[in-house]
């Protein structure tokens, strides 16, 4: 008896787990690329950061064309998320949420006609 | 945690040094290594810069040819009040935060074409150094209000910290295009169109029904061709500016390298042309995207929510049906600091005054906004007073905002005023519509037109009179 309610619990606890995923993957999705910017780069890219301070008009939009075509993976592969579950950063952001980051980044780079922080 | 800090250390430096950056080749490529402020301008360009200094856009006031009473004198917002944002002077620069901590206001500076001093009379090396060329020539080129070591304020590139991104904007020179002088000349009086109504940031990239001047898809003409200059002075102050730089070079739609004399084939309406400037019937509307403020009155203040911040009290229309004016290229009326105001039979002060009539055969009829405000005017002199608009904005007190703005411009304390109306008119020659959406004979010759004959000068409808006359 005390085996099975074990064994349930574990079940139950299993699906709350997988239930606020898809709740917190549902929420991801429904942000646009400002929210996702501040939810995912900001934890580790903002004001007085050791790892930079990083916002949309930190960078040109060459700059940040460059850096999502051809550094992102290699510099955050091994970077771990630990507001997301201690999950690697690659993959807690899925293409569809880099996708809208990226856009979000280039509109309001340095030299865009709006340039903007993250808020 | 060290191995990820060295890991993002190498991807910042490799970030920065991007080679797709480099390869971009730009019309300043080879100029210069590194930007380094305006010292890198002016390592070619000392000359282009000494002409800049004595231009109006760099001292914001020049010789005022065409106002009625200014000759010999150089007028612009520096030394006059406006009943938009009234005086720049005590508004200069600095930051003005609320006490939720949102900055309201950063100066007027912020349009100024330098890094943050006030133009001065005499040219010198700082004055040289205060100019920010990138402002109207780099087209990716943005800065922001930053604190001094000294505890001032400066504007300076917000890419300053990014060499490589600064030196890729800096090196894409050009003259200055639409949407360059459309940041600071859309956004006048405060925000997008509130001023001018006949200037949008949608002229950037509009279309033939909106300007068939500046349409994208259509003659896509820029600024600088209708207002080519030289040696940074640049023609065409429109009818409510005081400062022309060049009087000699009038803007003419009816010029033959444009429209000639009797653009439209037909006599009747040629005809008109001799007393009817073309803006009169060819922008029927304007303020057609964002709502332009028709009226302004400081003398209310209110808190808005929406925008965390006390306002004044406003009314912003769009679609708007310009007033028609005589004109004959004269204004009167220009409001100079420091001199006694002037008001009409109705109790306004009068700001920008077309000067015309209808017996004047120099004169045309115009299309003009015609705005009006509440403003503070010294009790005892009558003078027009300045206000500082961050301090109201933030606290409320326009007392105070009046008196700060008082004491700095005119030296006087304590300064007691009172409220007056002012009326201004302002020309409209921006947001011509195609010659399918002019008005047409019936909007002004009807019963219920829009023309005001008698304000014009007429007992009534001159056709209607005519047609009387003959029969």
């Amino acid at each position: 008896m005390h085996r099975t309610w074990k064994i349930a619990s574990i079940v139950v606890a299993g699906m709350v787990v997988i239930a606020l995923s898809g709740l917190a993957n549902a929420r991801d999705k429904k942000m646009d690329g400002q929210a996702l910017f501040k939810e995912h780069c900001k934890v580790c890219h903002g004001a007085d950061s050791d790892n930079g301070e990083y916002t949309p008009m930190t960078l040109i939009q060459d700059q940040w064309e460059e850096f999502f075509s051809d550094t992102y993976v290699d510099t955050h592969k091994d970077v771990v998320d630990t507001a997301h579950g201690g999950k690697k950063v690659t993959e807690v952001i899925t293409p569809e949420m880099l996708e809208k980051i990226k856009k979000f980044a280039i509109d309001h780079a340095a030299d865009s006609e709006h340039p903007m922080t993250c808020g | 945690m060290r191995t990820k800090q060295i890991l993002l250390a190498v991807t910042v430096a490799g970030l920065l040094a991007t080679p797709a950056v480099a390869r971009k080749t730009y019309s300043h490529q080879k100029y210069f290594e590194h930007y380094e402020g305006t010292k890198t301008c002016l390592k070619c360009h000392k000359k282009q810069a000494r002409t800049f200094f004595h231009s109006q856009h760099y001292q914001w006031k020049a010789e005022a040819s065409n106002v009625v009473g200014a000759e010999g004198k150089k007028l612009g917002k520096i030394n006059q009040i406006n009943d938009y944002c009234t005086n720049p002077v005590p508004m200069w620069i600095g930051e003005y935060v609320t006490p939720e901590g949102k900055v309201v206001e950063e100066g007027c500076s912020k349009c100024h074409p330098g890094n943050g001093t006030l133009p001065g009379e005499e040219l010198t090396d700082a004055e040289m150094e205060n100019m920010d060329c990138l402002i109207c020539h780099a087209s990716g080129y943005r800065r922001g209000l930053y604190e001094t070591e000294e505890g001032g304020w400066e504007w300076k590139p917000i890419l300053w910290k990014n060499q490589v991104g600064l030196d890729s904007v800096s090196r894409r020179i050009s003259l200055p295009t639409r949407t360059m002088c459309l940041r600071c000349h859309a956004a006048s009086g405060g925000g997008a169109n509130f001023k001018r109504g006949d200037l949008e940031y949608k002229q950037t990239d509009c279309d033939t029904d909106f300007d068939v001047h500046m349409a994208s898809d259509g003659n896509d003409m820029q600024c600088i061709d209708c207002h080519a200059g030289e040696d940074h002075r640049i023609p065409g102050p429109g009818a409510d500016i005081a400062g022309n730089e060049m009087p000699d070079r009038n803007i003419k739609c009816d010029n033959d390298d444009c429209h000639g004399t009797e653009p439209h084939g037909q006599a009747i309406l040629d005809t008109h042309t001799k007393r009817v400037f073309c803006t009169a019937c060819h922008i029927p509307v304007f303020a057609k995207e964002n709502p332009t403020n028709m009226v302004r009155d400081w003398s209310k203040g209110i808190y808005s929510e929406e925008k965390g911040k006390h306002v004044y009290t406003a009314t912003f229309e769009k679609e708007v049906k310009p007033v028609l004016r005589w004109w004959n290229g004269k204004t009167s009326h220009m409001q100079e600091a420091g001199k006694p105001v002037a008001t009409n039979d109705r109790g306004e002060i009068m700001m920008a005054v077309p000067v015309g009539s209808k017996d004047d055969p120099g004169s045309r009829l115009f299309a003009f906004k015609e705005y009006h405000a509440v403003m503070p005017v010294l009790t005892e002199k009558r003078w027009l007073l300045p206000i500082r608009t961050g301090v109201f904005y933030v606290s409320g007190d326009m007392t105070d905002a009046v008196r700060q703005a008082t004491s700095e411009l005119y030296g006087l304390d304590n300064a007691e005023f009172d409220w007056m109306p002012t009326v201004h008119y302002m020309g409209l020659f921006h947001e011509v519509s195609p010659a399918s959406q002019a008005l047409g004979c019936l909007d002004c010759h009807s019963d219920g037109g829009r023309i005001d004959w008698a304000g014009l000068g007429y007992e009534g409808d001159p056709l209607l009179a005519l047609f009387q006359k003959s029969h």
